[in-house]
């Protein structure tokens, strides 16, 4: 209760912040009842008299919530708190009520295990739907982006929540379940029907952001959202329409979106949009759904096909015919068929292959045979595939660059002629022809997809597209003992710049997973680099030293992989550890002698994939099994004899299906105020220690993360240990100026001083470093670019000026 | 106390709006209006009532405190005249702004159309409207208005039509809200209704459309724009009959916009004098209007309609496709029904009415059924071979959003006046059983009594307060420790109680004070009573037998 006294008047809240990011870390785990006590206060406080000190107690549970470290229950308790307060006169407390309300549903919805009945979470959905109908148009708002965080709630309260009539329930039609009485809420019928119609744009937006999400869950509450969803189109306001367009390419990613033929008009109505990105996103949609009927994909062609006789040099319709026929063999090869006649019919100049429909139905038409279903041989005939040959260059420049090649094979391949592309010369063996024309040219036009819905900011698509990379990645590997080695190190780099082209456009989280992919293809490529050597019987040829460098650009990228990033899935970091493992066994085998640390890292690795794999989710694979096994047996003082190619042998990398919301950890480093550089050099006096005021914001840092401030300057190398107790800022970004002295200044004119960010990557407690010399405890990850300081001494720059 | 509710009008029917509340000795009139279907004495409400309801009142400016008119439509203040200059009120009249400017046109329009038309006897003058209007004192919205030193009131957003609003009364703890007419969805030109969470005793709401509920207003929307787009680019003309004000408005920026965005050139008419200057008004009248023309007013005024033509009633002959709205809606007469006259014989034009016709009308016969042929009398007849659109926007809100309303304010009781009975009993019961609200819906002339909450401000001693804080850090302690242990959701019971003695003196204070502390105050030392209980029990029987019964009886 004392932090009652000490809340300021005017600002609480972040004392509240800052007070819960204070307990987070300090608490051991022996005294963890801090948050919990604290939860106690502030929801005491939470019931106070008045307005304001009931606001700030929910801010502060909030705050402490969003800490991340709440224990079980806490996060009903505080839901049960905001509960109580939903109905408030006061409608900034109904606001500050229902985001916490939502804060809790997320943290509830996380949780991997079904806690709670299912009627718990029908009734936490209908008690935030009753909140968007509340008359204060920011509580609709957050009401809404409540109830798009939940997960696991039953059909017929879904289905009831788009309708405004009640859905009788005895009949039982819906769900085959029936309602319990006591989740009867008459206001919290039809609210996405009363939030598409809102007055305030902004809700109307919030409503269809849920309205997507929650179609994820349902496949008939998508259906019947859909419908809901086609009138938004027609909205005055130009924000909603584009939130309806991305619900709807969100739907159409995750495949809930069954269009029907009444919803056709609205499709080809937006086709021909005055506005481009809504063009652009219509079309994009159309790419990735499935039409049911042949005579809908006709109209989508002829829509598509008016636009690009609109705008002939639209690239984007291409990709996205290219993708729609693939995704519709059958229909593809209906019109290829008759295409094929029109152009046997033709006589010569007839058909113009410029003409926009017949480059269009062309494209269509050439990928039917890899179209998703298989199982039909569908016959196209050939002469389509050489009249597609001359466009071949439109339609590489509408997927991304390189795939002309895998097309050009492909369709050279199709026509039954002789194709002299170095793919096919390269590769003899049934198998990888197979690889080229299946793989790369899918992936690569799935790839080339995506690549282009990248503007729209579409983290789902991205982190699909990262998904295909990952596979491509595994199957690269899994190649690596039959293929030649070259073809799999080709195949990693083409994967390794496709992620580069997507991280270009992407911020945040998609960002962070994006920089991780790359970690990770590096350590991959790493590994293949390092079997090669292993394999090869003269590996003396190259000499032991390129062996160590590849072994420490290795060390490098794991340890990346294990420090920099924040919020990784466990399944992810179970495959970093394994990295981890093979990065120990490398260095066991190349030194071939057994010090005691290095092993303790090992044990300290297997230990911790044991714990991580305990509760069962997660089987221990074959490599960390057998890695076990062989270290269990010798123990620490015999030498195992360590074979890195039997481990190489059995290491696989499984493809992940979770990546969690990955998050870089990175820095910005800069030096206050002024523009340095070799032209405006800072001034110091030679020998005596000079000041650099440096700018510092870290990103995605905990306060019990170890940072440090790495200033070289020739031989010399100070390290410097930043508290974050100084910095401001929350969680997410914390920053602050510093002034941080340099003493061991050269005794020269000028010098450069080399500045840089690292974070201490820490093995348990098992320390690489002798205590005393005042640097990082461990190995140390760097988290920005070096900084570049340019000195110059006093007097020298007084004589030059 | 008890909140008295006298419904002179609107009382299981549709019309005539009028509700007298007395609260706490203060005697409010919400909304003075007239009945259309009745051309007798049944027209206005029966006002004598009020003062044979006032024992000791001579005139209605004594027995009444104010007048609320919550917004311009006749119903609603089609009797204000008539109250002011013939019954003799004198005290304030408050309505908002825009009503007070809309309201003398509506009643002029009205009072034209009765006289000059009907043949009828003057009720009221010109005149007496103007003099009528300058009792007006104007309101803005969530101003709160001190009426005198007990009566506050306070309108608040209501959105039906242009500066409609619905009005919180408050005298002493005793609070009620009359809605008037709302809409809980907004329209192109309106906001939805907007109101706080209030502590309330009763709440008169409108219940119109007491049972149904109305799907999305999207589709309604689309299926006018395809008709009349259709119909224009097939070369017709579109009419749509409509009432000056509100809905003609509604229907423009919907056209207006669809027109923008379909890049069409076909122009758009307003027939009358009266839609100019009403959307002159509605162009001032800005901050009344829907949040979306709130925000793009600075850049554009919605109401400067871009494809809105200047008209001529030449026009009519021109050939080519058109829009044009004509006044009066339904197809009563005037100028509507001369359009309707030349363009209803040919296949390609279309006729759009909005909204309900009353029987009797032109709109309502189209509107029964696919006529051929209408006789406008015995000589004239018009062949209708155009197409009819019906389109259903209704300005007032549906069952869910009076339910909603209703769930939102929480009163404890609920009255429901301006809707049919039937419908009406359907939702009383509603309320009752699904919010657990009492419900009433008196019909004209009934008068509802409803009990108030009286609130009492007492004062505690500080030893009391002492010794609640104490017991509730005590509390809190053991609390702390069972969170320790992990178990949050067991402590959810959060209700502390203490003990202490309400002392209620006659001209003093009510105060909360300890146990002790009574003592104290009366100046007697403490008795205390012991109670033993007895056994009564035989001498003679045996010792043990009686060691036996004394041990069962624990």
């Amino acid at each position: 209760m004392d932090m009652d006294e000490d809340l300021p008047a005017s600002e609480p809240c972040p004392t509240f912040t800052n007070l819960a990011s204070f307990t987070g870390p300090s608490a051991s785990p022996s005294s963890y009842a801090g948050p919990e006590v604290e939860v106690r206060a502030l929801a005491s406080m939470a019931t106070a008299l008045y307005p304001l000190a009931r606001a700030e107690g929910l801010r502060g549970l909030a705050a402490v919530l969003e800490k991340g470290n709440a224990g079980n229950g806490v996060a009903e308790y505080c839901y049960g708190c905001a509960a109580e307060l939903l109905r408030d006169e006061d409608e900034d407390i109904r606001l500050v009520a229902v985001r916490l309300a939502g804060i809790c549903v997320e943290k509830i919805a996380m949780r991997e295990e079904l806690s709670g009945d299912a009627d718990q979470i029908d009734l936490i959905f209908l008690q935030l739907s009753s909140m968007a109908r509340d008359m204060c148009a920011k509580v609709r708002i957050e009401a809404f982006n409540a109830l798009a965080k939940m997960q696991r709630v039953s059909d017929g309260v879904l289905l009831q929540s788009l309708s405004k009539k009640m859905i009788k329930t005895d009949t039982g039609s819906a769900t085959g379940k029936k309602i319990s009485p006591k989740l009867v809420f008459p206001c919290a019928a039809g609210i996405f029907a009363h939030g598409i119609e809102d007055e305030f744009y902004q809700v109307r937006a919030a409503a269809c952001k849920a309205l997507g999400e929650l179609a994820k869950f349902s496949n008939q509450y998508a259906q019947k959202a859909l419908d809901l969803l086609m009138d938004m189109m027609n909205d005055d306001t130009e924000a909603v329409r584009l939130q309806t367009l991305r619900t709807l390419l969100d739907m159409a990613t995750y495949g809930h979106l069954s269009v029907q033929e009444k919803h056709m008009h609205m499709f080809l109505g937006i086709l021909m949009d005055a506005n481009v990105i809504v063009r652009n996103a219509a079309r994009k949609i159309l790419g990735l759904v499935k039409l049911p009927k042949l005579q809908m994909f006709k109209s989508a062609l002829d829509g598509l096909i008016a636009g690009l006789e609109k705008d002939p040099e639209d690239q984007e319709i291409y990709g996205v015919l290219f993708s729609i026929g693939k995704n519709h063999g059958s229909f593809s090869a209906n019109i290829a068929k008759h295409l094929a006649k029109e152009i046997s019919m033709a006589s010569d100049g007839e058909l113009i292959l410029d003409k926009p429909r017949i480059k269009a139905l062309l494209i269509v038409s050439i990928l039917a045979p890899c179209s998703v279903d298989k199982e039909k041989e569908l016959d196209i005939p050939a002469v389509i595939f050489s009249h597609a040959i001359p466009l071949l260059g439109t339609i590489s420049c509408a997927l991304g660059e390189d795939t002309q090649d895998s097309l050009l094979s492909h369709l050279f391949h199709r026509c039954g002629l002789p194709f002299w592309g170095k793919r096919l010369v390269s590769s003899d063996g049934k198998d990888s022809e197979c690889f080229s024309v299946e793989t790369a040219d899918g992936t690569h036009a799935q790839i080339g997809k995506t690549a282009m819905s990248t503007n729209c900011l579409d983290e789902v698509v991205i982190m699909q597209s990262a998904r295909l990379i990952l596979e491509t990645v595994q199957g690269a590997w899994a190649m690596r003992k039959s293929c030649i080695i070259g073809e799999v190190q080709s195949t990693l780099r083409t994967c390794k710049e496709e992620v580069n082209i997507l991280a270009v456009n992407s911020s945040g989280s998609a960002y962070g997973f994006l920089s991780f992919v790359s970690d990770y293809i590096d350590a991959v490529q790493l590994i293949v680099e390092m079997w090669r050597f292993v394999q090869s019987e003269n590996s003396y040829a190259f000499g032991s030293t390129s062996q160590d460098i590849l072994l420490e650009k290795f060390d490098t990228s794991v340890r990346r992989m294990k420090c920099c990033y924040v919020g990784l899935h466990r399944e992810l970091e179970v495959q970093v550890l394994e990295l981890a493992l093979l990065a120990i066994l490398f260095r066991l085998s190349e030194l071939a002698i057994c010090s005691e640390l290095v092993l303790d890292k090992l044990h300290w690795i297997t230990n911790h994939l044991d714990g991580l794999c305990a509760d069962g989710s997660y089987e221990l694979s074959d490599f960390s099994q057998e890695v076990k096994k062989s270290f269990d047996a010798n123990c620490i003082d015999c030498n195992p004899a360590v074979n890195i190619c039997s481990f190489l042998e059995i290491f696989d990398l499984k493809p992940a299906t979770n990546f969690g919301m990955v998050n870089a950890r990175s820095a910005v480093l800069k030096v206050c105020d002024t523009d340095t550089d070799t032209e405006n050099p800072l001034s110091c006096v030679r020998g005596l220690p000079v000041g650099v005021s440096f700018d510092v914001s870290l990103q995605n840092i905990a306060c019990h993360d170890r940072i440090w401030l790495r200033m070289i300057a020739g031989e010399s190398i100070q390290h410097v240990f930043l508290d974050l107790s100084c910095f401001g800022g929350d969680d997410k970004v914390k920053s602050c100026s510093t002034v941080i002295p340099f003493y061991a200044t050269p005794m020269a004119c000028s010098f450069v001083l080399r500045a840089c960010l690292v974070i201490e990557c820490p093995f348990g407690s098992i320390c690489d470093h002798q205590e005393g010399h005042g640097g990082p405890r461990d190995c140390v990850v760097q988290l920005c670019d070096e900084l570049d300081v340019y000195f110059v001494s006093a007097d020298m720059s007084k004589g030059g000026g | 106390m008890a909140i008295e509710c006298l419904v002179l009008g609107a009382g299981q029917e549709v019309g005539k709006s009028c509700v007298v509340v007395t609260i706490g000795g203060k005697r409010i009139m919400f909304d003075c209006g007239m009945h259309m279907g009745h051309h007798d004495c049944q027209r206005y409400p029966d006002f004598a009532r009020i003062l044979s309801a006032t024992p000791g009142a001579t005139d209605f400016t004594s027995a009444i405190s104010c007048v609320v008119i919550t917004h311009f439509h006749l119903d609603h203040i089609g009797a204000l005249p008539y109250f002011t200059e013939v019954c003799g009120y004198n005290g304030p009249v408050y309505m908002t702004y825009p009503t007070k400017a809309l309201a003398p046109l509506m009643l002029e329009d009205y009072r034209k159309v009765m006289v000059d038309h009907r043949g009828e006897e003057e009720q009221y003058s010109y005149e007496d409207i103007q003099r009528c209007m300058k009792k007006v004192i104007p309101v803005d919205l969530k101003q709160t208005i001190q009426v005198d030193r007990d009566l506050v009131i306070r309108a608040y957003y209501a959105g039906h039509v242009l500066g409609a609003a619905m009005i919180y009364a408050k005298v002493g703890d005793a609070a009620m809200v009359y809605t008037g007419d709302y809409n809980m969805t907004p329209d192109r030109h309106l906001g939805a209704a907007q109101i706080d969470r209030l502590k309330l005793d009763l709440l008169i709401t409108e219940s119109t459309y007491a049972k149904t509920v109305r799907d999305s207003k999207h589709a309604r929307e689309r299926e006018f724009l395809k008709a009349v787009h259709k119909c224009v680019s097939g070369g017709g003309k579109v009419l749509i009959p409509a009432f000056a004000l509100g809905r003609a408005q509604e229907l423009c920026i919907l056209l207006d916009d669809y027109w923008e965005r379909m890049n069409l050139k076909i122009p758009i008419y307003f027939s009358a004098g009266l839609t100019i200057q009403a959307n002159m008004y509605y162009k001032m009248l800005i901050g009344w209007t829907s949040q979306k023309i709130k925000d793009s007013y600075t850049v554009h005024n919605p109401f400067d309609f871009k494809h809105v033509c200047h008209f001529e009633r030449s026009f009519i002959n021109d050939p080519g496709p058109c829009v044009l709205f004509a006044t009066p809606g339904m197809i009563s007469g005037g100028f509507s029904l001369e359009v309707f006259k030349r363009w209803a014989p040919s296949e390609k034009n279309l006729v759009t009415l909005p909204g309900y016709c009353v029987a009797g009308t032109i709109g309502h016969k189209l509107m029964s059924g696919k006529p051929t042929k209408i006789d406008l009398d015995k000589d004239t007849h018009v062949d209708v071979r155009c197409q009819i659109h019906q389109l259903s926007f209704s300005p007032h809100t549906d069952s869910k959003g009076i339910m909603d309303l209703t769930e939102f304010l929480s009163p404890s009781h609920v009255i429901l006046v301006h809707g049919e009975k039937p419908q009406m009993a359907f939702l009383k019961d509603r309320i009752e059983s699904e919010l657990g609200m009492p419900c009433y819906y008196p019909a004209n002339n009934e008068t509802v009594s409803i009990p108030t909450t009286h609130y009492l401000k007492i004062n505690a001693t500080e030893k009391f307060i002492t010794s609640c804080t104490a017991a509730q850090a005590r509390d809190g302690l053991e609390k702390a420790n069972l969170l320790c242990g992990n178990h949050l959701s067991g402590v959810d019971g959060d209700v502390k109680a203490d003990e202490g003695i309400l002392l209620m003196e006659k001209s003093m204070a009510p105060k909360i004070l300890c146990e002790d502390e009574l003592l104290q105050l009366l100046g007697t030392e403490r008795h205390s009573v012991q109670f033993e209980s007895l056994l009564s029990s035989r001498v003679e029987e045996v010792q043990t037998t009686i060691v036996d019964d004394v041990v069962s009886e624990f």
